[in-house]
C-alpha cells in the first residue's frame, strides 16, 4: 500500500513538474511580466501543487523522497525561475545553504533521520539490488565527468575578488592642495540633509544658490560623466557595456548612499589610476578627473549626484567620531 | 498592649536622636583637635607654598619647561583638540634594528600565534568562572526544592573549576611566552608601549595576583564551605568577586589592543599627555570589552559543550550518558544566551570603528578585509544552524514535544531564507559573461539583499526564530494549566508576529532613508528581537506555574546529530574568534599604533585570504590539542577518585560504610 502511494507521489511529481515547466511556465513568462503573470507566482503555484496533491491524496511520501523533492525544488528555483541567472559563485552559495536547510529538515529528530537513511542503507547492503547497481555505476561515471569538466580548457576571463570600496588614504592632494579626508565637507552643501529640497520652487535666497550649484553640477555631469554612469545615474550609460567592472550605479543603495562626500571627492579626483593596490588600479576605467575638472566642479558634480538620486551623504555623529570632553559645570 | 505600642513609638525618636548623636560624636570631639591640626597644616602649607613659589620663580627665570600638545583623539567641549601637558617621549621611528626575527617563520606570524593562543586560553579561564558562578547560584537556589538537582549543579560547577584551574596556569604560561615573544621580536615597539602603559602594566600584574588569590580560596575552599548555608553563600559571593577581578584584568589588557587600533591620550608625535585614563579609555575600549565578555561566554560554553558531547558519545552506562547529556544542555544554554546579544555588541564595535576612521571602516566592510567578513557571515550562519539543530534534536527527546515538532520545518525554512539574505554579497564574484547576462553589477532581484538594511533584518529574524525554538523547547513537556493560558498564548503569538512584522517593515523602510538615519533603525529592530527574548521568556515561564507534565526530559536520549552539532558549534566558535581577532588587529595595516607608530618591519603586509586562513586553522587546531590535554589532566584526578570509591563486589562492606 505504502509503495503504491510512493509510486503515485513520484508519478504525480514528475508529470506535474513536466506540465508546469513546459506548458505553464511559458504562459507566466511574457515579455512584460505583470503582477500575476510572472515567474515567481508560477513558482508558488508549482509548490502549492506539490504540497496540495500530497495532502489531498494523503500520500505521506517517505522522508528520502520528501527531502530529495525539497532539494530539487530549491535547485529548480535558482536554475530556472530566478531571472536573470545568478553568477555561479552565488548559485553555489545558495545551493549550499539550501542543502544545509534540507539536512536540518532531515535531521530534525532521530526518527526522521533514520527514515531518511533507510533506503540508503538498504541500497548499500544490497536489499535494493537494482538501485545498488545503478548507484555504483553512476557514481564513478559522475566523478569522471566532473573531472573531465574541470580539466577541460576554458577561455573565460578569470574572476577576481575585486575590492569595490577601497579604503581611502588619510590625505589626498588635488590641484596642488592637500586635503585631509576625515571631516572634509562639500563647500557647496548648505544643508547637510537637503531638508529644503521638497519646498521647491518656493526657495529663499540660500536655497536658490544651492539649486544653482546643483544645476552647474548637473551640466558638468551631462558633459562628462553620463556616457558611462548613465543619464539616470544607474550605471547604464551608452559605453557601460564595454567595461568590466561596469560603471558605478549611483541609484543603488550600496554605492554613494553609503559613503561620505570626501570619499567621492577622492575617487572622482584620482579615478582608476589613483586606486590603491588592493583594488588593482586597472580595475576602473574612470579617468582622474582632477586633470579635467576644477576642484569646485568636482564638488558640484558630487552635489548633483546626491540631489538627483535622492540619497544623502553618509554622516556620523560628532560625539562618536571624537572623544568629546563633556562641558564641565 | 497599647502601652507597649506607645513605648515603642516613643523609643523611635529617642533612637533616632541617639543615632544622630553617635554620628556627630566624632565630629564634636574632634573639633578641638581639628583646630590644632588645621593650624599646623596651614602653617605647613604656607611654608610649602613659599618653597614652591621660589622654585616656580626660579623655573620661570630659566624658561618654560612645560610643553602643551593636542590630543589625537579627545576634544574639549568646544570641539577643539584637547590639550595636555607632554609627559612622555615621542614615538620612535622604528628601523630594521628595532625588529628581530627567527629564520623558521616571520615575526608577525610568531607573535600572532602566541597572542592568539594566550587569548583563547584567557577567554576560557575568564568564561568558566562566569558560568560556574551561575551554575553554583542555581544550585543554591534549588537546594530546598530539589536537593539532588542542587547537588548535580554543585558538582558540575566544581568539576568545571577543576578544569579551569589547570587552564589558568596554562594561560599564565602562554602569557609569559607572549610577553617574551613581544620583547624579543619587537623590542622597539614594546619599549614605546611600555613607556605609555607603565602604570597599567603594574596594576595588571597586581590584579593578576588578586585573581589568583581569590581563585585558590574559591576552589580549595569548595568542600569546606559546601555544607553550611551561610558559608555557601560566601563561597558563591567569592565567585562574583573572582569575575569582577577577571573582568578588570581583561579590560586592562584590552586597553593595549584598543590603544593600538584607535589611540587617545597622546599627541600626533606619540607623546603621552599625562592622563592615563585617556590612554586606557580610547574610543573602542568599551565596545571591545563588552564584545569580548559575551564572546568569552559563548566560547567557554562551546568548549564545555564539546567536552560533554565527547563524553556523551563515549559513555558506556546510561547514567553517564544522562549526565553528559545534561551537562551539554547546560553548556549550550549558556553559550546560546551569550550568542544572542553577541551580534549587537559586534555591531556597536563596528559602528565605533567606522566613526573613528572612515578609512578603517571601509577597509573592513568594503575594502581589503571585506572577503574575510563574508567568511565571518558564513560562520555566523553555521552557529545559528548548529544551535537550532541542537534545540530541534533536544526537543525530540522530551515527551510531549510532538505538539511542537511539526513547526520545526517552518522554522528551518525561515532560518534558511534569512540566511540566504544574510549571505548575499553586495559585490558578486562573477565572470564577464555573467555580468553581461545580469545587465549590471547588481542583480535586479537578489541585489537588494546586499546592503545593511537586509542584513539587519536577516540577523534579527534568525535570532527571533532561535528564541521561538527555545521557548517551544522550554514548554515541550508542559501541559499548561494556568487559567490565563489562552490569553498568555495569544500574547506570545502577538509578540512574535509583531516583532517579525516590525523587523521586516523597518528593514524595507531603511531603503528609503539616508545611511546615518538607517543605522538608527537597527535599534528598534534589535528592541523587537530582545522583546521576544525577555518578555516572551517571562510570559512563557510564568505559564509553567502548576503545569502538568507529559513526562520528564529523557536525559541520555539525545540524538547523535545533536551531539555533533555541539562539536560544530565549538569548532565554529574557535575558528571565528580567531578570524575576527585577526580582522580587528590587521585593519591597522602598516601601523603598530594607528597613524602614530609605523610598522617598518618586513612583515608590514596584509596576508592573502588563503594564508590567513591557514594560520587561523592552525591556531584553532593547536588550541584544541591543548584543550584535550587539559581535559585529560583534569580527568585524571576524577578517575583516581572513582577508582578509589569503587568497592569490589566480592569484598564485604563494613557496617559503618553501609547506609
Amino acid at each position: 500500500m505504502n509503495n503504491n502511494k510512493t509510486l503515485t507521489s513520484v508519478i504525480l511529481l514528475l508529470v506535474g513538474c513536466g506540465v508546469f515547466h513546459y506548458l505553464i511556465f511559458p504562459i507566466f513568462t511574457p515579455k512584460e511580466p505583470g503582477w500575476f503573470l510572472n515567474r515567481y507566482v508560477y513558482f508558488l503555484l508549482m509548490v502549492a501543487y506539490i504540497i496540495g496533491y500530497n495532502i489531498i491524496l494523503n500520500l505521506k511520501p517517505p522522508m528520502f523522497f520528501k527531502a530529495t523533492t525539497v532539494w530539487g525544488v530549491g535547485y529548480y528555483f535558482y536554475d530556472a525561475v530566478l531571472h536573470p541567472h545568478i553568477p555561479w559563485t552565488l548559485r553555489i552559495t545558495y545551493m549550499m545553504l539550501w542543502s544545509i536547510g534540507t539536512f536540518l529538515y532531515i535531521t530534525q529528530d532521530p526518527v526522521t533521520f533514520k527514515e531518511f537513511r533507510k533506503p540508503i542503507v538498504k541500497t548499500i547492503v544490497g536489499d535494493y539490488r537494482m538501485a545498488r547497481i545503478v548507484v555504483f555505476i553512476a557514481l564513478p561515471v559522475l566523478v569522471g565527468f566532473a573531472t573531465y569538466q574541470s580539466l577541460l580548457p576554458k577561455f573565460e576571463e578569470p574572476v577576481e575578488l575585486r575590492t569595490v570600496h577601497p579604503a581611502p588614504p588619510a590625505t589626498t592632494k588635488v590641484h596642488g592642495k592637500s586635503y585631509t579626508l576625515e571631516g572634509l565637507q562639500n563647500p557647496f552643501r548648505i544643508d547637510e540633509q537637503d531638508k529644503y529640497k521638497d519646498s521647491f520652487p518656493f526657495l529663499d535666497a540660500d536655497k536658490q544658490e544651492y539649486v544653482k550649484y546643483i544645476t552647474e553640477g548637473g551640466t558638468i555631469f551631462f558633459q562628462n560623466c553620463h556616457y558611462c554612469h548613465g543619464d539616470q545615474l544607474n550605471g547604464l550609460g551608452m559605453f557601460s557595456h564595454v567595461f568590466n567592472p561596469t560603471p558605478a550605479n549611483f541609484v543603488d543603495p550600496g554605492t554613494i548612499a553609503m559613503l561620505r562626500e570626501s570619499f567621492l571627492f577622492w575617487r572622482v579626483a584620482k579615478g582608476g589610476p589613483g586606486l590603491p593596490n588592493e583594488s588593482t588600479p586597472w580595475s576602473s576605467a574612470m579617468p582622474p578627473w582632477e586633470e579635467h575638472l576644477k576642484t569646485e566642479e568636482i564638488w558640484k558634480v558630487i552635489l548633483f549626484e546626491y540631489w538627483y538620486t535622492g540619497w544623502h551623504p553618509r554622516t556620523f555623529d560628532e560625539e562618536s567620531s571624537s572623544g568629546s570632553e563633556k562641558k564641565k559645570e | 498592649m497599647l502601652g507597649k505600642k506607645a513605648r515603642s513609638l516613643a523609643a523611635f525618636p529617642l533612637g533616632v536622636m541617639l543615632a544622630f548623636a553617635f554620628y556627630m560624636l566624632p565630629g564634636v570631639v574632634g573639633m578641638a583637635h581639628a583646630k590644632q591640626v588645621f593650624a599646623e597644616s596651614a602653617f605647613a602649607e604656607e611654608a610649602f607654598a613659599k618653597e614652591a613659589g621660589a622654585e616656580e620663580q626660579k623655573a620661570a627665570e630659566e624658561g618654560p619647561k612645560v610643553e602643551w600638545s593636542n590630543d589625537v583623539f579627545y576634544k574639549d567641549w568646544e570641539g577643539n583638540p584637547l590639550k595636555g601637558i607632554v609627559s612622555g617621549a615621542p614615538a620612535p621611528e622604528l628601523t630594521d634594528t628595532d625588529y628581530n626575527h627567527y629564520d623558521f617563520a616571520p615575526s608577525r606570524i610568531v607573535i600572532w600565534i602566541s597572542n592568539q593562543q594566550h587569548l583563547y586560553m584567557g577567554s576560557f579561564v575568564l568564561a568558566v568562572p562566569i558560568f560556574v558562578m551561575v551554575i553554583e547560584f542555581i544550585g543554591i537556589r534549588c537546594k530546598e526544592r530539589d536537593p539532588i538537582l542542587s547537588r548535580k549543579y554543585d558538582k558540575l560547577a566544581h568539576d568545571l573549576m577543576k578544569v579551569s584551574m589547570s587552564a589558568y596556569s596554562w594561560t599564565a604560561i602562554l602569557g609569559g611566552i607572549l610577553l617574551f615573544t613581544f620583547i624579543t621580536l619587537f623590542p622597539g615597539f614594546f619599549k614605546y608601549l611600555a613607556s605609555v602603559f607603565r602604570p597599567v602594566m603594574h596594576v595588571y600584574a597586581l590584579m593578576f595576583l588578586a585573581e589568583s588569590g581569590i581563585l585558590y580560596v574559591y576552589y580549595y575552599g569548595w568542600d569546606k564551605m559546601e555544607h553550611d548555608p551561610f558559608l555557601k553563600w560566601i563561597h558563591c559571593s567569592l565567585s562574583v568577586l573572582l569575575n569582577l577581578v577577571g573582568t578588570v584584568l581583561m579590560y586592562l589588557a584590552n586597553s593595549w589592543a584598543t590603544f593600538m587600533q584607535a589611540p587617545g591620550g597622546i599627541d600626533e608625535k606619540g607623546r603621552f599627555l599625562g592622563n592615563i585614563w585617556h590612554v586606557i579609555h580610547s574610543t573602542l575600549w568599551n565596545p571591545v570589552g563588552v564584545h569580548r565578555i559575551l564572546g568569552n561566554i559563548v566560547f567557554g560554553g562551546g568548549i564545555v559543550g564539546a567536552y560533554a558531547a565527547y563524553h556523551f558519545l563515549n559513555a558506556e552506562t546510561k547514567e553517564e550518558k544522562a549526565h553528559y547529556d545534561w551537562v551539554g544542555y547546560v553548556a549550550m544554554f549558556i553559550a546560546v544566551a551569550g550568542l544572542i546579544p553577541l551580534p549587537f555588541a559586534g555591531y556597536w564595535l563596528m559602528k565605533e570603528v567606522y566613526a573613528f576612521r572612515q578609512q578603517m571602516g571601509i577597509t573592513l566592510m568594503g575594502g581589503i578585509m571585506a572577503w574575510l567578513f563574508i567568511i565571518q557571515a558564513v560562520m555566523v550562519g553555521l552557529l545559528f544552524f548548529g544551535a537550532n539543530s541542537y534545540l530541534h534534536n533536544s526537543m525530540s527527546r522530551v515527551k510531549g514535544s510532538h505538539r511542537y515538532m511539526k513547526y520545526v520545518k517552518y522554522m528551518i525554512l525561515l532560518l534558511i531564507l534569512s540566511f540566504t539574505m544574510w549571505m548575499t554579497p553586495h559585490t558578486i564574484v562573477m565572470t564577464p559573461a555573467e555580468l553581461k547576462e545580469m545587465g549590471g553589477a547588481q542583480h535586479p532581484v537578489v541585489g537588494v539583499f546586499g546592503v545593511m538594511s537586509a542584513k539587519n533584518t536577516a540577523v534579527n529574524l534568525m535570532i527571533t526564530c532561535t528564541v521561538l525554538c527555545f521557548l517551544l523547547y522550554q514548554r515541550a513537556n508542559k501541559k499548561i494549566t494556568v487559567p490565563w493560558a489562552t490569553v498568555g498564548n495569544c500574547w506570545l503569538s502577538a509578540i512574535f508576529v509583531w516583532a517579525a512584522a516590525n523587523i521586516v517593515y523597518l528593514g524595507v523602510y531603511g531603503y528609503w532613508l539616508p545611511a546615518n538615519q538607517r543605522v538608527g533603525l537597527s535599534v528598534p529592530q534589535v528592541s523587537s528581537t530582545l522583546t521576544t527574548l525577555f518578555v516572551g521568556t517571562a510570559i512563557n515561564s510564568s505559564m509553567f506555574k502548576d503545569a502538568d507534565s507529559y513526562g520528564e526530559i529523557e536525559w541520555g536520549n539525545q540524538s547523535k546529530v545533536g551531539a555533533y552539532a555541539m562539536f560544530l558549534l565549538a569548532v565554529a566558535f574557535t575558528w571565528m574568534m580567531g578570524l575576527m581577532g585577526y580582522i580587528r588587529s590587521s585593519v591597522r595595516l602598516f601601523w603598530h599604533v594607528t597613524e602614530v607608530v609605523r610598522d617598518n618591519s618586513p612583515d608590514a603586509y596584509t596576508l592573502t585570504i588563503g594564508e590567513a586562513g591557514k594560520i587561523l586553522t592552525f591556531n584553532a587546531l593547536f588550541v584544541w590539542v591543548q584543550f584535550i590535554i587539559l581535559f585529560w589532566i583534569g580527568g585524571l584526578s576524577g578517575k583516581k577518585a572513582k577508582a578509589h570509591d569503587e568497592v569490589p563486589e566480592a569484598v564485604p562492606v563494613p557496617a559503618q560504610q553501609q547506609q
